[in-house]
């Protein structure tokens, strides 16, 4: 408890490129997979957060100014208004390049009781870094996030796509060295399993 | 009683995710039925069972489902809400993992019942094991021609597409995830577009049905087994009909889902869990954290029943029971509880966006030991300006906690005061973690 939470994330806001310095860095897969995603709305307009998660893939896993300018572009909504829903949703990395991995280690009302501050505690140590922080090395980033609702495995984490729980200090340090070890960036692989579940079969 | 499972009768069954699997345990024998009956002879079923909206508030389906307009002149959406973020809730996952297709077929059955053309589900972002599940069971529905064009022969057209939402609590009121389907901030609206209600004006200013998972999966047990046989179940309680399925978690030796049939006593909850670890029972949250919390003496009269738990002075919710044994730091968790409405809160609204702000400052003051003579009296002020003065019931649900917590757990609060230390020993409560 000597440490509280801090409320918000601690977001920097993306700035936007020059109208002439935009750039389309979409791949092939990139403008396809984003035409089946609008096709799935009556207007281009809803499919912004499908359009931010592709984003988020292309990107490397983080939404900067000049990918949250192409989603505009491509959705051909203002830079503003995207941003805005960008900034809004706290899955989407607008604040700064995130590591390899992201730990989201909740600490809410289950996991509070269950020993998250603990695990909490020993991230901060083990990794040197606090809430919202990356390591030097770009290997992780720590976020403590609000409930994952896998509160039958408190206290739990997510990475990437997956649930980790419930934990022990030991199991903590196992999957943090199993991380060390993944070369894929799993902030990646989570964005891409997040657009590949919105797409149907034959639209892959 | 014991458990009680229409929706969870074969979650542990792994064939139950395929399309096979689930026909081989009677699954879609609801749709080809419901498909030969008339419109309005569901929805009538629908009302006759008493079904319950499952997301929180317990309105009843049939409003919904009879609001959508008979004739069709534009078109109709459906959502399924699983955007779960209740903190303790963790159902709508488990149905989304382990019975994708019940919700398929439910949404199918609604979506032919008013004259729907596409159905969005709108999953938590997090919820990745379970948007895999659910997108195998369409593409699988899809290829049977159980979904898209003419489905069965019918000449009723029908899709499902999964949205991912990219974390949001708020995103799970009904407005706000509309707000959010549509590409916008997740902020609620206190009236949709133009109209009070989605049924007339809804996401895409179309009308449109929304409801949350379980009651979805609910709809296909309605027209197999019928309005009456439903309606028995929970008979003993006042309005509350079918089966509930209750997330159990927090100081309890099982946690887990567990359905039972309304009218069950709280108590008998607690034992399908395991009963209490680490210590005697305290207190509990019995629907999500935005109910207020009960004594454990309250645990051993409350039954489960909308109406009954307002008996409590609590509600049914969600369903995300959490139990705490007598070590649990009541202030520290009505701390952590409004930690996590200021954080979620989506800032449209003031009362909401500055009032949770206010009860993290003067509860984290509390809790470092600086609380001062008054700031009890204080606290309860701030939540009960928020109460009521909100768009959506986020502002309620963030301060009907604290406004329990004070009212049920007084001496901690003011020990907290008095002293600058709690009066708990809450190390203990670490005991037999996992």
């Amino acid at each position: 408890m000597s440490e509280l939470l801090q409320i918000g994330s601690p977001n920097q806001r993306p700035r936007q490129p020059r109208a002439e310095d935009l750039k389309l860095n979409f791949s092939e897969q990139g403008v396809k997979d984003l035409a089946a995603l609008v096709s799935h709305y009556p207007n281009k307009k809803a499919c912004i957060l499908p359009g931010l998660w592709l984003a988020q893939r292309e990107y490397g896993g983080f939404l900067s100014g000049e990918a949250i300018a192409e989603v505009a572009h491509r959705l051909e909504r203002s830079y503003a208004e995207v941003q805005g829903v960008a900034t809004f949703y706290s899955l989407y990395n607008v604040a700064h390049q995130p590591g390899r991995h992201k730990i989201e280690l909740c600490t809410c009302l289950c996991c509070h009781i269950n020993g998250a501050w603990n695990l909490r505690d020993r991230l901060v140590a083990k990794l040197g870094i606090r809430h919202g922080e990356t390591t030097a090395d770009g290997m992780f980033t720590l976020e403590e996030v609000e409930c994952l609702n896998a509160c039958d495995r408190a206290p739990c984490m997510q990475v990437g796509s997956d649930y980790y729980g419930p934990l022990t200090e030991e199991s903590l340090d196992a999957l943090i060295e199993k991380l060390r070890n993944t070369e894929e960036s799993t902030v990646v692989q989570y964005a891409a399993d997040v657009v590949k579940v919105q797409l149907r079969n034959g639209e892959i | 009683m014991a458990e009680y499972k229409l929706l969870l009768e074969h979650s542990h069954d792994p064939l139950f995710k395929t399309l096979a699997g689930y026909k081989a345990t009677g699954g879609y024998t609801a749709l080809p039925k419901a498909l030969g009956m008339e419109r309005s002879a569901i929805i009538d079923a629908v009302k006759a069972a008493g079904l319950r909206g499952r997301g929180g508030a317990g309105a009843p389906a049939a409003l919904k489902w009879g609001g959508m307009p008979k004739e069709k002149k534009t078109q109709h959406y459906l959502i399924c809400n699983a955007d779960e973020g209740e903190p303790g809730t963790f159902k709508d996952k488990e149905l989304l993992e382990n019975c994708p297709f019940e919700l398929v077929e439910g949404m199918t059955i609604a979506g032919y019942a008013v004259l729907g053309d596409v159905g969005y589900v709108y999953i938590r972002g997090e919820y990745m094991d379970g948007a895999k599940a659910l997108r195998n069971a369409i593409d699988e529905a899809y290829a049977a021609g159980l979904l898209g064009k003419n489905i069965l022969g019918t000449g009723f057209d029908f899709d499902i597409q999964i949205h991912m939402g990219a974390g949001s609590y708020e995103c799970g009121e009904e407005t706000a995830l509309m707000s959010s389907l549509m590409g916008e901030r997740g902020m609620p609206r206190l009236k949709f577009p133009s109209a009070p209600f989605p049924v007339i004006s809804g996401v895409f200013e179309k009308p449109t049905l929304i409801h949350n998972v379980e009651s979805y999966c609910n709809a296909p047990v309605i027209v197999n087994k019928g309005a009456e046989w439903f309606a028995s179940l929970g008979a003993t309680t006042k309005n509350s009909r079918g089966t509930k399925i209750f997330s159990v978690s927090g100081h309890v030796n099982k946690p887990g889902n567990y359905e039972i049939e309304f009218g069950t006593p709280l108590r008998e909850l607690l034992e399908l869990a395991g009963g209490v670890r680490g210590g005697k029972l305290k207190a509990c949250i019995p629907g999500g954290s935005s109910v207020p919390v009960i004594t454990a003496e309250d645990v051993d009269r409350a039954i489960i029943g909308y109406e009954e738990m307002s008996e409590v002075k609590s509600m049914v919710g969600s369903g995300g029971c959490m139990f705490f044994n007598e070590h649990t730091d009541m202030v520290k968790l009505a701390w952590r509880s409004a930690v996590f409405y200021a954080n979620e809160s989506c800032g449209k609204c003031t009362p909401c966006r500055e009032g949770t702000r206010w009860m993290v400052q003067i509860l984290e003051r509390i809790c470092k030991g600086g609380g001062r003579p008054g700031d009890v009296e204080m606290l309860r002020q701030v939540a009960s300006q928020i109460d009521g003065r909100s768009f959506c019931p986020l502002g309620d649900a963030a301060a009907w906690p604290v406004l329990a917590a004070i009212r049920v757990f007084p001496q901690e609060f003011e020990y907290y005061c008095q002293h600058g230390k709690s009066m708990i020993d809450s190390k203990p409560s670490l005991v037999g973690v996992p």
